[in-house]
């Protein structure tokens, strides 16, 4: 197999991660793509290591999250006074492509339910998903991400708190039931 | 809402959060990275960044760089070994070109001063008022625009 076939292989395995990582923070289709590319030139250069290395996953969901938190930071918050002066919609519905199962009912169940989920997740605004995300899905402590977001450690309690309850309220309303309940009962 | 209910919704935001599977890269991803990695091979070398340069060339700008800063610093010190008398001529020039600079901008202040003493306090809140009312537009028009050009259709 050539270089450049391993690297592809390499793509393949992990392309997703990077992507649900990126689009996961910056809630913008385009936006994720080009944060992915970059993800993987960086990858490209240190190819040679990172081949061999146990913790090529961790090292691109790293340069996956700071690329995205840079992106964000750099790009926009000169759009965001005026995006959400008007009421903002961003990261408006979009189609999402899920794994298919074999029994096909509970899996299109599932499958709403998470596209609802995935949904009302992109449609927070990024003061909340953003640190939600870190939290819950990259598993950051509440201090690194007050660090990495450069705010104050009740900042973020705040805008976590406010995320869950906003995320909440949006699941009951499009779910009609209590967030949680399908997986309790 | 109280501490045990603020448990209660982390854990149910945390379960559905976790159960959402990875989401799918577009197909064109490999696609798209392949094609920027050939573009950039096909760049000279001295387009691209010095970590890719050959062992050779990364040695060789070194050793100038190096080469460079050598010769600033004798340069530097060569310079301040000058005369004094030289370095205070130069540095009288300099500074009577400055009071110059320094006797306009007073004049030009003084008679700010008297302009504005001459309008009146009234014809300054007015202009005030209509810069504030300029700026509160601009703001407002430049909402719009943005929400008309990035709206999602």
């Amino acid at each position: 197999m050539t270089d450049a076939q391993q690297f592809e292989a390499f793509m393949r395995n992990y392309q997703n991660m990077v992507f649900s990582t990126s689009l996961r923070l910056v809630a913008n289709q385009a936006e994720a793509e080009d944060i992915c590319q970059e993800v993987f030139l960086k990858a490209y250069e240190r190819f040679g290591e990172l081949r061999e290395s146990p913790t090529v996953g961790g090292w691109l969901k790293t340069v996956a999250t700071n690329l995205s938190l840079n992106h964000l930071s750099r790009y926009r918050s000169r759009w965001s006074f005026f995006s959400e002066l008007l009421g903002g919609t961003e990261g408006e519905a979009r189609e999402l492509e899920f794994p298919s199962g074999q029994d096909i009912e509970e899996d299109l169940a599932r499958a709403d339910r998470q596209e609802l989920v995935e949904r009302a997740l992109q449609k927070l605004p990024a003061a909340q998903r953003v640190p939600l995300v870190l939290y819950h899905l990259e598993g950051l402590r509440y201090e690194d991400i007050a660090a990495k977001l450069n705010i104050s450690l009740g900042k973020v309690k705040t805008d976590i708190f406010r995320g869950r309850e906003a995320l909440r309220k949006r699941l009951v309303s499009q779910l009609g039931e209590e967030v949680g309940a399908a997986q309790e009962q | 809402m109280n501490y045990e209910q603020e448990q209660k919704l982390e854990a149910q935001i945390a379960r559905e959060l976790k159960a959402l599977p990875e989401l799918a890269a577009p197909p064109t991803l490999i696609a798209r990275v392949l094609a920027a990695i050939e573009l950039r091979a096909a760049l000279p070398w001295f387009r691209r960044s010095w970590q890719t340069w050959p062992a050779a060339l990364q040695a060789s700008s070194l050793l100038v760089l190096l080469a460079v800063f050598g010769g600033l610093c004798f340069a530097g010190w060569e310079v301040s070994q000058i005369g004094s008398a030289v370095a205070a001529q130069k540095l009288g020039g300099i500074f009577s070109a400055a009071s110059a600079i320094w006797n306009a901008l007073n004049a030009l202040a003084g008679a700010m001063v008297l302009v504005v003493h001459k309008l009146g306090t009234g014809f300054l809140i007015g202009c005030g008022v209509a810069i504030a009312f300029a700026y509160a537009m601009f703001v407002l028009l430049g909402a719009a625009y943005f929400r008309l050009a990035f709206a999602r259709r």
